[in-house]
C-alpha cells in the first residue's frame, strides 16, 4: 500500500433479535459513539464517512443520507456501500484506499443492520436472477444446505461434525458480551434442534440479528501519535465472481472459487507460506456450520477434504491451535451489514488483547485474518498485525 | 408497543411494499426461452476462447471477456451435483405463494454444459432416496401451457 493504514478505534452495539426500543439512526449512533470514545477522538476530527448496510433490507434507499444525524457524516465527504454480505468488509476497504491514498487521515467506517424492520427472505430473493433460478431463491438455507450435501458425499463428514461448530461458535459467544446467540448448548441440542432444509438445522444456521460496527481508520502519523494500540492493515483482497456458475456449493470443483484465489492472492502479498501457523487467529464469515468447514479448506487451514477433521480434533476451539471466531461468528451474530466489519473489528480486538471474555490466551496474537462471504459467492480477505514488523 | 422494563410506550409501523417490475430478457436468453417453449429444448452458449459451454446463454463469456456465439444443443438429461430437502414454506419470490414443504430441490449439471441448473426433484423428500451424482431427466410442463420463463420446466425425474 502506498501509505500505512491503522485501525485506531472501534465500537459495536449489544446485538439482539429485537431492538424496537431504537430506530435505525440511533443504533448507528451507538456503535459511532462507541468507536469515537474507544478513539478518543471527536466527530469533528473525522475526514470522511464510509457507511453501507444490504440494500433495502430496512425499506430505505440512501441509508447515508437518511443516518447521516447518526453516522456523523454531516458536512463531511464519503460514500455508501453495499456489496452484500461482504459489506462491511468493502466499508474497510474503501476507508482504507481513502487513508492509503492520502487524501484523508482519519476515516470513519460504518455498518449496520437492522433485520427486524424488514423480510430478510423477501429481500434476499432479489440476489437471484430474475429469468434464471429466482423461482426457488429466497433463503441462504437452501444454497448452504446444497453446499452441505455436496461437502458430506465428497469427504464423508456427517451432521455431527456440523453440530460441534454449531456448539463452538455459541460456547464461544457465551464470553462474547457483545454477541447476540450466548446459548449453553450440547451436540447433542444442535443434532435435535429443527431441520430446516437437510442437513441444515435451527443451531447450524444463523440468526437474524439487529447492530451495529464502527471503525476508525488513520494514517500511520495519527495512529502513532493518537493510538497506544494501533491494529495494521497489512493486506486486503477480493475478487468478483462468474454469476450463474453456482459451483461454489460443489466442493470437488475445478473452477476458481473466489475465496481460495484471494486467500491465495493475499498469501503471496504478505509472503505466507502455512497460514495456519502465520496468522495466530481467524474471525471468518460463516453464515452455516458448514460454510465454516469449507473456509479452513478454501484458506488452505487443511487440505481439501479435512475442514472437518479440524472441527473434530478441537484445533479451531478458541484454546485451540488454529482458534476460529472466539467471538461466536456470524453463527452467533448476524446483523448483515455490520458482520464483516465485526469479523475485522474483532479481530482487531484480539490483537490489540482488548477482546475481554473471548479473548485468546493460549498463545501471542501478533497476527489475524478477517473474512467476509456474501452473495453470490465473494469475499474480501483482511489481514491484520499488531507491529508493522509482524 | 409496551417496555416491560420502564413500560415506556415504543411505537413500530407496518407497512408492506409492493413493487412491480418487467425484465427485458435480451436476445441471448429470449433465444433461449424461445426454443425451450416452442421446441422443448435446450441451448447452452460456447466461449470460442474456453470452449466453456455456459447457461442461461449470454453474450459475453465473463472469463475471457469475448463474445460468446457458438449455440449448443443440450440433451435434456444431467448428473445432481448437491440437494437439499426444504422443510420450509419458502416463498416464491416470483409469485409470492408458498411451495408447500417439504419439497426435495436440487442443483443439476446437464450433459455437455459447464453449468448447473437449480430446480425441484420429484422425489419423495427423503434422504435415502436422493444421491449426489444420481442420473436425472428434465420434466417440462406441456407446450400449450409452455409461457417462456424457467417455469416451463416442472421439475427433474430421476432416470430410472
Amino acid at each position: 500500500m502506498r501509505k500505512n493504514v491503522a485501525i485506531i478505534g472501534g465500537g459495536q452495539t449489544h446485538h439482539a433479535a429485537r431492538r424496537h426500543d431504537v430506530n435505525q439512526v440511533e443504533l448507528v449512533n451507538e456503535a459511532v459513539r462507541a468507536a469515537l470514545a474507544d478513539a478518543q477522538m471527536t466527530i469533528d476530527e473525522i475526514d470522511s464517512v464510509l457507511f453501507g448496510n444490504m440494500e433495502f433490507f430496512e425499506g430505505c434507499h440512501m441509508t447515508d443520507c437518511w443516518l447521516v444525524d447518526g453516522s456523523g457524516a454531516y458536512g463531511k465527504p464519503g460514500l455508501k456501500i453495499t456489496t452484500g454480505g461482504t459489506v462491511g468488509a468493502t466499508i474497510v476497504g474503501a476507508g482504507v484506499h481513502h487513508v492509503a491514498s492520502g487524501l484523508f487521515n482519519k476515516a470513519l467506517c460504518v455498518g449496520f443492520e437492522k433485520q427486524e424492520e424488514g423480510d430478510t427472505g423477501a429481500i434476499l430473493s432479489g440476489v437471484a436472477h430474475p429469468l434464471f433460478g429466482r423461482s426457488l431463491a429466497g433463503a441462504a438455507v437452501g444454497y448452504f444446505a446444497m453446499m452441505a450435501t455436496s461437502y458430506m458425499a465428497a469427504w464423508g463428514a456427517k451432521e455431527e461434525h456440523s453440530a460441534m461448530v454449531a456448539v463452538k461458535a455459541r460456547q464461544n459467544a457465551r464470553k462474547n458480551e457483545y454477541a447476540h446467540l450466548k446459548l449453553d448448548i450440547s451436540i447433542q441440542d444442535a443434532l435435535n434442534s429443527r431441520m430446516l432444509s437437510y442437513p441444515i438445522r435451527m443451531l447450524d444456521m444463523c440468526p437474524a440479528s439487529n447492530g451495529a460496527c464502527a471503525m476508525i481508520l488513520a494514517d500511520e502519523k495519527t495512529a502513532r501519535d493518537r493510538c497506544a494500540k494501533p491494529v495494521w492493515i497489512r493486506a486486503m483482497d477480493t475478487a468478483h465472481n462468474e454469476q450463474f456458475e453456482l459451483d461454489w456449493r460443489d466442493v470437488t470443483t475445478k473452477k476458481p472459487i473466489f475465496s481460495r484465489v484471494s486467500a491465495s492472492r493475499l498469501y503471496r502479498k504478505l509472503g505466507v507460506d502455512d497460514p495456519s501457523k502465520y496468522f495466530d487467529v481467524f474471525e471468518i464469515y460463516e453464515p452455516a456450520t458448514w460454510a465454516e468447514m469449507v473456509w479452513y479448506e478454501d484458506l488452505a487451514l487443511c487440505r481439501p477434504g479435512d475442514g472437518f477433521k479440524l472441527v473434530e480434533n478441537n484445533m479451531t476451539a478458541i484454546d485451540g491451535p488454529i482458534p476460529v471466531n472466539p467471538s461466536g461468528g456470524v453463527l452467533s451474530t448476524n446483523c448483515i451489514g455490520a458482520s464483516a466489519m465485526l469479523r475485522i473489528w474483532e479481530a482487531a480486538l484480539q490483537i490489540r488483547g482488548d477482546a475481554g471474555g473471548h479473548q485468546v490466551v493460549s498463545k501471542d496474537i501478533r497476527r489475524a485474518l478477517a473474512t467476509a462471504y456474501g452473495g453470490t459467492n465473494w469475499t474480501v480477505l483482511t489481514a491484520l498485525s499488531g507491529t508493522m514488523d509482524d | 408497543m409496551k417496555s416491560a422494563k420502564d413500560n415506556v410506550e415504543l411505537i413500530s409501523i407496518p407497512m408492506v411494499v409492493d413493487v412491480p417490475y418487467r425484465f427485458a430478457a435480451g436476445k441471448y436468453m429470449t433465444r433461449f426461452l424461445t426454443e425451450l417453449r416452442d421446441n422443448g429444448k435446450f441451448y447452452g452458449i460456447r466461449c470460442p476462447l474456453c470452449n466453456r459451454v455456459q447457461l442461461p446463454p449470454r453474450i459475453v463469456c465473463a472469463v475471457c471477456h469475448v463474445k460468446n456465439s457458438d449455440w449448443i444443443e443440450l440433451g435434456n438429461e444431467g448428473t445432481l451435483v448437491g440437494f437439499t430437502i426444504m422443510y420450509l414454506p419458502l416463498t416464491d419470490p416470483t409469485t409470492g405463494k408458498p411451495h408447500e414443504p417439504p419439497f426435495a430441490y436440487g442443483s443439476v449439471r446437464l450433459d455437455g454444459s459447464d453449468s448447473v441448473i437449480d430446480h425441484f426433484l420429484n422425489v419423495e423428500p427423503v434422504v435415502e432416496h436422493i444421491r449426489i451424482g444420481m442420473r436425472m431427466k428434465v420434466a417440462l410442463k406441456e407446450r400449450e401451457d409452455r409461457v417462456g420463463d424457467l417455469g416451463d420446466i416442472l421439475h427433474f425425474d430421476p432416470v430410472t
